[in-house]
């Protein structure tokens, strides 16, 4: 069951009737029976799968609490972590790994055939394992206490708004509200729901209608001019924000609903004026989980090296973060050019602040303009290797681009006119809620009739020019 | 607080309820007041042709079967149902409606090789969904897009959702030069430039059993109206090997008596980039040969 499926609009309002008329003290158990029939409903079989990661993740935490032994404590860390990762890495990095060693055999001229091996991978599984490992190392941090109720550490991994592409919720956040459940509050119920008609608008209307142009045009490189290939690539960063940021909004917006509160993933990611500020608004949760239990530690044990140790931590936390989108040399070159962006901001951080500030630059509109559009051109580049479907194809987006020029392939005037008016709609909203909030209200309107009018016009919207048809979320993939 | 919600609730639903009604009903007018362009053509198939000569299949159909050449060789009237994008169900949906109306003498089905499963073809009947109101009989393959269309159609918008540009297209006048058609057909002018001599690497797909199912009751039903049926599967630009579903088409055919004839890989047309618009649609050229062929072809076939 996906957020846009219709299963899911009938799941959900029996769903959250009834979880506010179950007592407070069973409000997990209906959580957790329906996080199950939300997850078994998409592949039976793999709900064993998160259930094994649950059962390994509550054992070994409980050893970790239960014992004073540091050396056992760690003992028991690292087999937790290592078992949590085992499906992970099966069932993602497997079939390329069997079919790289096949491939280097036979250049030696050994011929040990393998079994081909093509998994699907279980859906959600990166998202669920990145919590249930951030648990275990706050247990072990003891940042937070252990949870001795497996049924409520269950409902954590298993979470239904959160499992298939995030937010990547913390325990220290989570846990706590699944133990006490809020009690019902109308302002969280409203703004749930008006955050999760939001992302229904960025997730069909826009995402989906950007994404029938980027498909159509990446999905045959060889026979698109060099023109086509740019507008494809510069348009596929907005396609992604609006797929995992719509689909974060119906899950936090859910959630709401359901009286839970979780962290927001995305913060206006196009006006950032560097990487390093666009990373602090762009996937939130992830970067978020990366710094605390990547990046973090890294830096720590590079501290020798001083600024270069920093460059060494980026590079590594973005290699992870290449590599957990996807076992392809695409992700890896995309991870690191996310590296290079952000050592290369380190590195010169100093200067360029002080030639800021010589020059006032960071009161000049043009200069913001500037900044903003530099750092979606890079992010845009990078997004190149995100979005081939190997090296070879990245390669050639770039060659294309450069050598190419050629008439732009519009496709149907449909496609581009309402994903003009979409992303339009989007960006607008965006662009009043970073430099005049407060004003343009439309959901937040003082005035009922406004706000009635705004949910109705977008719900119509979503009708009229939203692809209703739509599958998949890009993130389900990774 | 719960009356609270709920009256809020019944607001915003009031307001949405009225505005779709407002818009969908304004859509559904102009839907069919359209008198060029593809809602028109598949309007007029199944609501108005009488053409005794049909072709049904996609945009392989509409680019490929000339009506001149066919009413002039066989003396019939002749009327192209295909429409692009569309597969099996969708030409089933429109012998279905047409059956209703009138029995056609002969009916050519174009087959694109659309067995596979896991392609769009169940979302793509959302080019049937303007006809579920007023066609009782085309209900059912509906409905196979999804169990929950019927409570989608409430909606007065759902069945023109995006075709509000289509829909003021097919209203203006120039749309009728821009999307030039006659009689269904469409004919294409450019010529395919790149070169591509043969695509081996097909990808392996699994069968859909409903697909094939629709296939069969398709042959049935026109067979049944004593219609001459005609299975053709017409040129591709480059040498393909066959998929599962062709040898499916080939041997349901044959269980029917139904004649099935392959041009995909026919060497009259096979890398004449001259007679194709892109490598699987002819250009007008290609089109003039491939209907005289076929009207020659099916003229002994015919009693008249």
């Amino acid at each position: 069951m996906v957020f846009t499926s219709f299963n899911f609009l009938i799941f959900f309002p029996i769903l959250a009737v009834l979880y506010w008329i179950t007592p407070s003290r069973f409000k997990w158990i209906t959580l957790l029976a329906a996080s199950y029939f939300f997850y078994i409903n998409i592949k039976p079989v793999y709900a064993f799968l998160l259930a094994g990661v649950t059962l390994t993740t509550w054992l070994f935490t409980v050893l970790i609490a239960k014992t004073g032994n540091e050396q056992h404590k760690k003992l028991y860390l690292t087999i937790n972590i290592i078992l949590v990762l085992l499906p992970l890495f099966f069932f993602k990095y497997f079939g390329t790994f069997n079919n790289e060693v096949f491939t280097l055999m036979q250049a030696w001229n050994v011929r040990w055939p393998l079994p081909e091996m093509t998994l699907l991978l279980p859906i959600g599984i990166s998202f669920y394992t990145f919590m249930a490992i951030g648990y275990t190392v706050d247990v072990y941090n003891e940042d937070i206490d252990v949870e001795k109720n497996p049924g409520i550490l269950a409902l954590f991994v298993s979470f239904f708004p959160l499992i298939l592409s995030g937010p990547i919720e913390r325990a220290g956040n989570m846990l706590p509200q699944f133990r006490k459940p809020p009690a019902f509050d109308y302002d969280l119920f409203v703004k749930g729901l008006k955050l999760a008609l939001w992302g229904y608008f960025m997730k069909l209307v826009v995402a989906e209608r950007l994404g029938m142009y980027v498909n159509a045009v990446y999905g045959n490189v060889e026979y698109h001019n060099g023109s086509s290939l740019l507008l494809a690539s510069l348009i596929y960063p907005f396609q992604v924000y609006a797929d995992l940021g719509g689909y974060s909004l119906i899950a936090i917006g859910v959630a709401n609903v359901l009286g839970i509160k979780v962290i927001p993933n995305f913060n206006r990611p196009f006006f950032a004026g560097s990487m390093s500020e666009f990373w602090r608004r762009w996937h939130m949760s992830l970067i978020s989980w990366l710094t605390d239990y990547v990046y973090t530690p890294l830096s720590f044990s590079f501290r020798r090296y001083k600024i270069w140790g920093i460059v060494l931590a980026l590079m590594i936390t973005f290699m992870i973060s290449g590599i957990w989108h996807g076992a392809a040399l695409t992700f890896v070159v995309w991870g690191l050019m996310q590296g290079v962006f952000l050592s290369t901001e380190a590195l010169t951080n100093k200067r360029r602040s002080a030639f800021e500030v010589k020059y006032r630059l960071n009161r000049k509109t043009w200069y913001l303009i500037f900044t903003m559009v530099v750092t979606y051109f890079l992010f845009s580049i990078s997004q190149i290797f995100g979005r081939a479907e190997n090296l070879d194809d990245a390669f050639l987006v770039f060659r294309r681009i450069f050598t190419d020029p050629g008439p732009l392939f519009l496709g149907p005037p449909a496609t581009f006119i309402n994903g003009s008016i979409a992303l339009s709609l989007l960006m607008f909203k965006d662009f009043t809620d970073e430099f005049y909030p407060g004003r343009f209200l439309l959901f937040e309107n003082p005035g009922k009739v406004v706000r009635t009018i705004s949910y109705s016009l977008v719900i119509i919207l979503i009708l009229l020019i939203g692809i209703l048809d739509s599958g998949q979320f890009i993130y389900f993939q990774f | 607080m719960v009356k609270k919600i709920i009256i809020n609730f019944l607001l915003v639903s009031a307001t949405v309820f009225v505005l779709d009604f407002a818009i969908g009903r304004t859509l559904r007018y102009y839907y069919f007041l359209e008198d060029s362009g593809i809602h028109y053509r598949t309007a007029f198939s199944i609501n108005n042709t009488t053409a005794e000569f049909l072709i049904l299949g996609s945009s392989r159909a509409t680019h490929h079967y000339v009506p001149d050449v066919f009413e002039e060789r066989t003396g019939m009237s002749f009327y192209n149902t295909g429409r692009q994008g569309t597969g099996i169900f969708h030409q089933l949906a429109v012998l279905t409606a047409v059956l209703k109306r009138y029995k056609p003498e002969v009916i050519i089905l174009d087959y694109a090789g659309d067995f596979r499963l896991g392609d769009n073809t169940y979302a793509r009947l959302s080019s049937l969904l303007p006809y579920y109101r007023e066609h009782e009989e085309l209900r059912w393959i509906v409905e196979q897009k999804s169990p929950w269309e019927k409570i989608k159609l409430l909606s007065e918008i759902y069945p023109f959702s995006s075709q509000v540009q289509q829909i003021i297209l097919g209203n203006l006048k120039f749309n009728k030069i821009r999307e030039q058609d006659d009689r269904g057909y469409v004919s294409l002018h450019s010529r395919w430039e790149a070169d591509i001599d043969s695509v081996d690497n097909l990808p392996k797909f699994g069968l859909d059993s409903l697909k094939i199912e629709a296939f069969t009751k398709l042959i049935r039903m026109a067979k049944e109206a004593g219609a001459k049926v005609f299975i053709i599967r017409s040129p591709i630009f480059c040498k393909t090997t066959w998929n599962d579903d062709v040898e499916i088409c080939i041997r349901q055919s044959k269980a029917q008596g139904v004649p099935f004839w392959d041009f995909s890989q026919d060497t009259l047309f096979l890398n004449h980039s001259y007679l194709f618009k892109d490598p699987g649609h002819l250009n007008h050229e290609g089109a003039l040969i491939f209907s005289g062929i076929i009207s020659d072809s099916i003229a002994p076939y015919l009693k008249r």
